[in-house]
């Protein structure tokens, strides 16, 4: 009997891990499926100790987070609910219809908890979507395997270039979540996540020969139809922490909020900035050479973020006050439709389409049970 | 990566002033207006347009640098005052300027695109100077921070093959069809630049991503689609 390579014990002061586990019954049936990715756990830096204040005062104090406005009787109703302008606010309009056959709502929000997590979501239309009048390209989907309570993600991005890039992103999504589940349902000792990209990938070819009425696949007009970023994964309740595996295509990204830093375990460190910005990525249905999943913890006061470049690049490093105004607003779970609000914060040149997910232990709320 | 203040496309019109073009001169200040007026009825693009205008004969005149388009009542008037034509002037001014403007641009905190110079002439440059060479060092992303794609438009009896060569690609090259209002085509050709600048699309001659070739096993397909 051998011991399985996935999440192999990390020892981290302060924090118990558990032992790693034997295989199952499943051993051979899993011998004969392609071989799955192990995952490399990388550590996150460590929470910092939460001591007493300084007693030194600071020199400078940071700049204060934006505020969400605190809603009260007084209050007219359209200030309440004004988009949160951080910096130079974008153009104020009345959004177009989205173009398309099938209804693509404007905005997306949803929350709820398990008995360890608590999870938020949102995914708003982007000010240049609502401009021009097309759909919301991003899509979200999540579930939770019953027996495990394991939480299952995806957030994907659809290229704008392509034709429906929204289906794109929404097939993607759904097949990625319902891929891993039914793996989940088959008790694998691992997790085959090349496997998971592929049946996503798999289905916008799929779909593109539904479209075009074709009984050949072809996968550059896949591409051409429906190319879309995906990012997915797992959170996995274990002792105190829960374990996080995350696989991406394309440039949608995740982070771990602790103690008001970012921290992105996906971000290649060796990887040099480009001198100059391109907005172009290599989506769905294309496939990198290696699906390689990033495992790592979240410590109790964590929060995991999930989420395309339309909330990465203003989030930036998370120095400014986008970065602020989020791990303010984040250090507990907001309401699911105050996500939805924070989400779709004013700020000129940042118009791309917005998809969060953030996920918390289920702590005490205010009058709630854990 | 520090804090992103939002991500901004340099765009340069770079106007050939030499006496040949006296005649095309009031057709591509009508032009520039319309651009302006297209920029301004998209205001998500123009939002992400830092807009320079150089103006040149013998020597370079920078008419505008690093506009804000929403902040402008008008564009510079572009006039001649007669004079020769130098790309290698135009071109070495570029290339000074370009560099100046991302780096400035990166230190208030932006991301920038890749910048888009407009090259509107006819397309018969001085005899004897040897602008290819300043051309190619603009344009060498090695070399060149910023290193601009230039989109050429040929004007009166253009040189085509003069104005293919300023273009980065050949897609970029066009020559004024008579009797085709040159400052509209200017002006949507640049909208739609802009657009297609900002708009997530495909990576082009990426050897990292195979498409996917074959059905997984096990594949099910979607039942639930929108």
């Amino acid at each position: 009997m051998r011991e399985h390579s996935f999440f192999p014990p990390v020892s981290r002061a302060g924090s118990s891990r558990p032992a790693a586990q034997p295989d199952s019954v499943y051993d051979q049936e899993a011998d004969e499926q392609p071989a799955p990715q192990p995952v490399v756990v990388q550590p996150l830096p460590p929470p910092q100790p939460t001591g007493p204040a300084s007693p030194l005062p600071l020199a400078v104090p940071p700049p204060s987070p934006q505020a969400l406005p605190v809603p009260s009787a007084a209050m007219r109703f359209e200030e309440r609910w004004s988009p949160l302008v951080i910096d130079r606010p974008a153009a104020s309009f009345e959004p177009r219809p989205p173009s398309g056959p099938s209804y693509r709502p404007d905005t997306l929000f949803d929350g709820w908890s398990t008995d360890r997590l608590t999870v938020r979501l949102a995914s708003v239309r982007g000010y240049g979507h609502r401009h021009s009048g097309r759909p919301r390209e991003d899509d979200i989907a999540v579930a939770v395997h019953p027996s495990s309570g394991t939480l299952v993600f995806a957030v994907a991005d659809g290229v704008s270039s392509a034709e429906q890039p929204h289906l794109g992103a929404t097939l993607a999504c759904r097949t990625a979540v319902d891929t891993v589940l039914a793996q989940l349902a088959e008790r694998r000792p691992e997790l085959d996540w090349t496997a998971v990209a592929k049946h996503a990938a798999w289905q916008l070819v799929e779909h593109a020969m539904r479209v075009r009425q074709s009984d050949q696949p072809d996968a550059a007009e896949a591409e051409r139809m429906l190319a879309t970023t995906l990012v997915a994964g797992t959170v996995e309740p274990v002792d105190r922490d829960a374990r996080v595996t995350v696989i991406q295509v394309g440039d949608s990204a995740a982070w771990v909020l602790r103690d008001g830093q970012y921290i992105a375990p996906l971000r290649s460190q060796s990887a040099p900035r480009p001198e100059v910005a391109s907005s172009s990525v290599s989506p769905l249905p294309r496939l990198p050479n290696e699906v390689k999943p990033h495992g790592f913890y979240l410590a109790p006061d964590d929060v995991l973020l999930v989420g395309t470049d339309g909330f990465g690049d203003p989030l930036g490093s998370g120095d400014g006050p986008v970065g602020r105004t989020f791990a303010r607003h984040l250090a507990t779970p907001p309401e699911p439709r105050g996500l939805a609000h924070l989400l779709d914060f004013s700020r000129e040149t940042f118009d791309d389409d917005r998809t969060l997910l953030a996920v918390w232990h289920r702590r005490r709320l205010d009058g709630g049970a854990r | 990566m520090a804090d992103n203040r939002g991500h901004l496309i340099p765009m340069y019109v770079v106007a050939d002033e030499s006496g040949s073009m006296t005649a095309h001169l009031d057709e591509l200040n009508d032009g520039l207006a319309s651009l302006h007026r297209a920029l301004l009825g998209e205001p998500m693009a123009a939002a992400k347009v830092r807009f320079s205008v150089l103006g040149f004969s013998n020597s370079v005149s920078v008419r505008m640098r690093l506009a804000d388009l929403r902040q402008e009542n008008e564009l510079p008037r572009l006039t001649t005052y007669g004079g020769a034509t130098s790309y290698l002037e135009a071109f070495a001014a570029l290339r000074n300027q370009i560099p100046q403007d991302v780096t400035a641009l990166k230190q208030e905190g932006y991301a920038v695109y890749r910048p888009a110079v407009f090259f509107l002439s006819d397309g018969q440059p001085n005899p004897g100077e040897d602008w290819e060479e300043e051309h190619r060092r603009l344009t060498d992303r090695s070399l060149t921070l910023g290193a601009p794609n230039i989109v050429a438009c040929g004007i009166g009896d253009a040189e085509a093959r003069t104005i293919l060569d300023v273009a980065t690609s050949n897609d970029y090259a066009f020559v004024a069809v008579p009797g085709v209002e040159l400052g509209a085509t200017v002006a949507k050709f640049c909208t739609a630049l802009t657009t297609s600048v900002i708009q997530s699309g495909l990576s082009l001659g990426t050897d990292r991503a195979e498409l996917v070739v074959d059905k997984p096993e096990g594949f099910r397909m979607a039942i639930d689609v929108v």
